[in-house]
């Protein structure tokens, strides 16, 4: 008992750190481009794939851990590039136009990799002792290098003049395009950086998952559920509820049905959207009202733009 | 031909709530799914028949759509989006693990009895008389809905997508008017779902997955949202689409996705917007 | 200043304060407005206007005090409930149905003020509705352009059509949030003469910037400064005010 409560646990960090790099790459790209990447599931699956490729004809997965993200993000800069620029201030239509795209890799992946799942052999083989268990190493080198990144994005977001436009566009979108910060060349960049991180978790993720093209379309409501629990647009905020929701359903599936403890989980989902739509993670009304009544809902539906109005005042005959 | 008549009335049931009311929901699945089991489960385990189970198909998911969208209706825009889709996934869920009630992902197989209609019967078994009643009941929905949408509440569900905040400062019960319009839609996702397992004589839970909605989502945009007959062409379209490529090439969903990713891109409003563009 | 609903008082707001997290945006304000004329509410960004119009429509609830419309409180109606008593309003960024024409527009609101809606009967089908709506038309001047798309209206135009559609759901009280925003001079004083027009009769509070729009327009003004009530009085008793001068006008 003790030792399948700390392999659970154990496992339940491991798989919670794999989750906080997709959920982090799926929450950069809403916290900037407000657009909820419905094709995040396909690139992370798209990074496992391109991983066993490079396996298969290097034989070496660190070299695939560093070519398929690569590889990955230059395909999300071809889509952002390509597709999502004309209609990035549309948030409904860039829903379905992500949807459409994860439609059309999975079937990609069908046609080209096949139906059936594979499976990537651990590149480390060694295993440790835990409790009267013997404990795979790899998984503990997996987590660490999660860690890793992420200490990297932290320094990125940080240290750097890019990470610097990025926190600045989070913040107010207008404000930075009046200080000149380059607004189109930081979507740009956040969304390769995103696809990057989800192929680069696909990577991770594969020598512990099968890979097969259907396996990023549960991992997506993972991370949507993550990304608002934790609060949409609050990076550390989807860390820390990665980590906690896989640990809950790791230790819980000891206990319960699998299937319980995810209709649980979606259950608390709901409670958390309808009485904190900000997510748990965030103090509550800092820039709920950010896209207000002026905001592009609306004309999702509708292909018109509305005009802008005039809003200088300098007509006012104000009496001095 | 019959399946395209199905999704045909899946997708102008998803249109009056997207193209009208201007919610994007991802849950219809669940009513899609819901309506199967609506006609499967009481003719299977109770001995309804078919006439029972397809009313039932209406009143079952509209009564879900009613509790789902009571909630649902309180957020907008992205959060309306996801909460819709996690809905459909707890249904979907607790549909592949309540085997002994749904079959789960194997489904549950029935014949649906015939129906007696005064002095002559139809049959299910018989795939004419299936394809009539599908032709019949779709046709009667088109007609009800676009009577729906010409009617003084089809034009409060446009002021709503139109612009929530004036139509709630004019005086409209915003979000009563927007669960109306999840309730019926509801009822009639409920109703296509229900007519595909008379269909296909066969339920399952993998009907209720909330990927199923984007087959709706997919006709409403490619045909054009906010027209009835744009589904129509949509689903037409891409489903004669589907049936000539599975033939060619095993690619149907990447093209259904280039088409869909195209005609956002180029045509927001679908195939209705490009016909209206050149007839002016 | 407490007067009774008999002297022709339709709205009366009781001691009425609104605080977001720890800023009070509106402290403790009376008004009152009496039916049939036409009350200004005036002073710098910042005093607090909007957020009065937003607790009297019912879009913020106030922290304390109490909203009293024809003798009844509204404090805690939502924004339909209370446009449905009679209360209708403008805001200051345009607020119309974009995709929609101009009928539609007009149509929609006057049709809100009907109760029942059977799902079979044809829209058009409805005289009262249609007469209503081309009789608001004719009103506001925007006949000819009935059939436009209203996103392609000009300007002007729009604020002209805000406010036909706030007065087509036959308000007893009309809240106007700067007309003239937005527009250059020339084209406040067109929209003001077409307001006229437009407004003679009714009651209104109005919150406006342009002091040239106010003094031809009111017939009493109020002045809010940091969320209080500064002065209240008559234009020409409110340009004498030392008092607000000092504040508002900034001499």
């Amino acid at each position: 008992m003790a030792s399948n409560l700390a392999v659970a646990i154990v496992n339940g960090i491991v798989w919670g750190l794999i989750m906080a790099l997709i959920a982090l790459g799926l929450n950069l790209i809403f916290g900037l481009l407000h657009i909820i990447n419905m094709a995040h599931g396909a690139l992370y699956m798209l990074g496992a794939v391109a991983a066993w490729y490079f396996i298969e004809l290097t034989g070496n997965y660190w070299l695939a851990l560093a070519a398929a993200p690569i590889l990955v993000g230059g395909i999300g800069l071809a889509l952002e590039r390509g597709l999502l620029r004309t209609i990035e201030d549309k948030p409904l239509v860039t829903i379905i136009c992500t949807f459409g795209i994860m439609l059309a890799l999975q079937q990609l992946v069908l046609m080209y990799f096949g139906g059936t799942a594979r499976r990537i052999a651990l590149p480390v083989a060694a295993r440790f002792p835990l409790f009267d268990l013997q404990y795979p190493a790899m998984r503990v080198i997996i987590a660490a290098i999660s860690v890793v990144v992420m200490g990297g994005l932290w320094l990125f977001l940080n240290k750097t003049r890019y990470g610097l436009w990025m926190r600045g566009v989070v913040q107010d979108r207008e404000m930075a395009v009046a200080l000149g910060i380059p607004v189109h060349k930081v979507y740009m960049w956040t969304f390769v950086l995103g696809s990057f991180l989800a192929a680069f978790s696909g990577v991770l993720a594969a020598p512990i998952v099968s890979v097969d093209f259907m396996m990023g379309r549960e991992i997506l409501i993972m991370a949507f559920i993550i990304v608002i629990v934790g609060g949409l647009g609050t990076l550390w905020g989807s860390v820390v509820t990665a980590v906690m929701i896989s640990l809950i359903q790791g230790v819980g599936s000891i206990f319960v049905v699998p299937s319980t403890a995810t209709v649980f989980s979606l259950g608390f989902m709901i409670l958390v959207l309808l009485v904190r739509p900000q997510g748990l993670l965030r103090a509550p009304c800092s820039r709920t009202r950010e896209r207000g009544p002026g905001s592009s809902w609306r004309s999702a539906a509708s292909s018109r733009r509305w005009p802008r109005s005039p809003s200088s005042r300098t007509f006012s005959t104000r009496p001095s | 031909m019959t399946e395209i008549l199905v999704w045909v009335l899946f997708a102008i049931s998803f249109d009056l709530i997207f193209g009208y009311t201007g919610l994007l929901s991802f849950g219809q699945a669940l009513f899609f799914g819901l309506g199967g089991y609506a006609v499967a489960i009481p003719i299977l385990k109770l001995g309804a028949g078919t006439g029972t189970g397809l009313l039932l198909s209406v009143l079952i998911p509209a009564l879900f759509a009613v509790i789902v969208g009571y909630f649902s209706v309180k957020l907008s825009g992205i959060h309306f989006v996801i909460i819709t889709i996690i809905f459909a996934l707890i249904g979907s869920t607790l549909g592949e693990t309540w085997a002994w009630l749904t079959g789960g992902a194997d489904g549950l197989v029935f014949t649906a009895p015939p129906i007696e209609l005064g002095f002559f019967q139809l049959d299910p078994a018989d795939i004419k008389s299936t394809y009539y009643l599908v032709l019949t009941v779709t046709a009667l929905s088109y007609l009800f809905l676009s009577r729906l949408v010409r009617s003084p509440l089809g034009k409060v569900f446009v002021a709503i997508r139109e612009n929530e905040e004036r139509a709630r400062l004019i005086g409209y019960d915003v979000q009563f008017h927007k669960l109306l319009s999840f309730v019926i839609a509801g009822g009639l996702s409920g109703l296509a779902g229900g007519l595909y397992t008379v269909a296909l004589k066969y339920a399952s839970a993998t009907f209720l997955h909330w990927s199923i909605s984007g087959h709706a989502v997919v006709y409403a945009i490619v045909g054009g949202g906010g027209t009835l007959i744009g589904p129509v062409l949509g689903a037409g379209l891409i489903m004669s689409l589907e049936h000539y490529l599975v033939n060619l090439l095993q690619a149907t969903d990447l093209v259904v996705g280039a088409v869909l990713v195209s005609m956002l891109l180029f045509a927001p409003r679908g195939i209705i917007g490009i016909l209206q563009g050149r007839r002016k | 200043m407490a007067e009774g609903i008999g002297s022709g008082v339709i709205l009366n707001l009781a001691k009425v304060s609104k605080s977001f997290g720890g800023l009070m945006a509106v402290n403790y304000v009376n008004l009152s407005v009496r039916k049939g004329e036409l009350r200004a509410l005036i002073g710098p960004n910042g005093a607090g206007k909007t957020t009065l119009l937003n607790l009297i429509t019912g879009i913020h609830t106030a922290t304390s005090g109490k909203v009293l419309f024809k003798g009844e409180d509204i404090t805690r109606l939502s924004p339909d409930r209370i446009s449905r008593k009679g209360i209708s309003r403008t805001l200051q960024v345009t607020s119309l149905f974009p995709g929609l024409t101009v009928y539609d527009n007009v149509w929609a609101a006057v049709q809100s003020r009907k109760t029942f809606f059977n799902p079979f009967v044809r829209a058009e089908r409805w005289a009262d509705v249609r007469e209503k709506t081309e009789a608001m038309l004719e009103l506001t001047g925007l006949s000819g352009k009935a059939q436009t798309v209203c996103s392609e209206l000009s300007y002007g135009d729009q604020r002209i059509l805000e406010m036909g559609i706030a007065l087509s759901t036959e308000p007893d009280l009309l809240l106007l949030d700067e007309p003239t925003a937005g527009l250059s001079t020339q084209e406040s004083i067109g929209l003001v003469k077409r307001m006229r027009a437009l407004l003679s009769g009714r009651t209104i509070l109005l919150v406006e910037h342009d002091m040239g729009v106010v003094m031809e327009l009111s017939d009493r003004i109020t002045v809010l400064h940091y969320g209080e009530v500064l002065a209240e009085g008559s234009p020409s008793e409110i340009m004498e005010s030392e008092e607000v001068r000092k504040v508002y006008l900034g001499t």
